[in-house]
């Protein structure tokens, strides 16, 4: 038995289409919640204090970094990760533009670009470079050099994004 | 990384909030959590209870009310970003909001929490002083409000007691001549230099000028000898350069492993160099 009093509460929120439900600490952050209560694992922690983008999901539609945010904060809200994108095996355009452009090299960074680029590409179906640059700016990644990041982005919205999923609304 | 303990409630009216914040000294209001939640993860700080303000009513809303703009303490970076009457009316925000953090930063960190927060290289906190804010309150002893001027005393200190919210901020819209300067290693950093002047244009002349220095210095602060300084005549480019020397002068700047006091120094110059060139644009 803990000496410290653990206060537990319900959080229920909507993944990908789906209703999950689980008790939790108030500490838990939304990044844990994804990755461990709901078991979906393709969203990636990596300096969890909000400097490195990989953790980045779409809260009500809005880019949000995961680790910033308590799973409390997001009760009763819509989420969506790297695995709301794919249907089933078939990657969308822009995963598809990933991997025509070499965007990725090991991958740990992929799932939070994918997020913030899919942000932007609703958002802004025609955006720039440079509108790219800035966005894919809250993201590190230390394979690629962003330049094949910034063209798959370029190449999705040239191609017209396929922002539908199958298991999102 | 992961935070330590706490209590967590999401109150749905502000006297509740306020009754919440009151009841523990250790009780630290949560909104959009992009601060707080990185001190938490370093365990920089340790908060009994945490107050989530997301369900607190009349926090939100940017509204023109002629000579200010009502701005509420939960409306995000990104809103400001997106807001037509903040970039008609206040032109200075939109420059500067585009320099904090990044997209998926902007889309839940806010207003209030920024400022309230008052870190020195916060771009609020230079731009509301340089801008001569006032600041909406409510606490347990009802509401007040207080001046820019009175507001950010420290770093990471404001005049707020521990137990007030911070609800609105009204932001005056007369200040049309406005410059706001950053210098960062790469866009989105912390800056390492913040500089921002405003002032009310009149016949070619500058009149009640403002000019805050932040990121450079420990605490976010006015810069009164260069404020003089433009009062004294038509703003011209030996103006602006002796405004660079008077700021150089003036400040003690910090010196960490981003910049030392030095470089900071030369930043500051040229930021206020900067900054009074374009005010005599819009002069």
């Amino acid at each position: 038995m803990s000496t410290t009093p653990e206060e537990r509460l319900d959080v229920s929120m909507t993944i990908n289409g789906r209703r999950y439900r689980s008790t939790v600490e108030a500490r838990r952050t939304l990044a844990d919640f994804i990755r461990e209560d709901a078991q979906l694992p393709g969203t990636k922690l990596g300096c969890e204090h909000g400097v490195c983008g990989a953790c980045t999901v779409l809260l009500d539609d809005l880019p949000a970094r995961s680790c910033l945010t308590l799973a409390v904060q997001a009760e009763g809200r819509q989420i969506r990760t790297v695995e709301g994108l794919a249907d089933g095996q078939e990657l969308n355009t822009l995963q598809r533009a990933f991997r025509e452009q070499h965007g990725l090299q090991c991958g740990f960074c992929t799932a939070g670009f994918l997020m913030t680029a899919t942000a932007l590409l609703e958002e802004n179906a025609t955006p720039t470079r440079e509108d790219i640059v800035e966005t894919v700016s809250g993201s590190l990644c230390r394979c690629t050099g962003y330049q094949t990041i910034v063209s798959a982005i370029e190449q999705a919205a040239a191609e017209g994004q396929n922002v539908t999923n199958g298991d999102d609304q | 990384m992961k935070p330590p303990k706490f209590r967590y409630v999401a109150p749905k009216t502000l006297d509740e909030a306020v009754e919440h914040l009151a009841s523990d000294p250790d009780a630290k209001v949560l909104s959009g959590g992009q601060s707080l939640m990185p001190l938490l993860a370093m365990r920089l700080a340790a908060p009994s209870i945490l107050v989530d303000l997301q369900h607190v009513p009349g926090l939100d809303g940017i509204d023109d009310q002629g000579s200010s703009v009502l701005i509420g303490a939960g409306v995000t970076h990104r809103e400001i970003e997106r807001s037509d009457v903040i970039a008609q009316r206040l032109p200075i925000l939109s420059s500067a909001v585009v320099h904090i953090a990044h997209p998926q930063i902007r889309s839940r960190g806010t207003f209030g929490g920024s400022t309230a927060h008052a870190d020195p290289s916060g771009e609020w906190p230079t731009v509301l002083l340089a801008l001569g804010a006032t600041m909406h309150a409510v606490g347990p002893r009802g509401r007040r409000t207080i001046e820019a001027d009175n507001f950010f005393v420290g770093p990471f200190t404001s005049t707020l007691d521990e137990d007030e919210i911070l609800t609105h901020v009204s932001v005056p819209t007369t200040r049309t001549a406005w410059s706001f300067q950053e210098a960062a290693v790469k866009r989105g950093d912390y800056g390492l230099a913040l500089v921002a002047a405003t002032g009310i244009p009149r016949d070619g002349q500058l009149s009640e000028a403002r000019v805050a220095v932040g990121a450079a210095v420990g605490s976010v602060r006015r810069l009164t000898d260069v404020e003089r300084l433009l009062s004294q005549g038509p703003v011209t480019d030996a103006l602006a350069e002796e405004a660079a020397v008077t700021a150089a002068a003036s400040i003690d700047p910090i010196s960490d492993i981003h910049g030392n006091s030095e470089y900071r120094r030369k930043l500051v110059a040229t930021l206020v160099r900067r900054a009074v060139l374009e005010l005599k644009n819009g002069a």
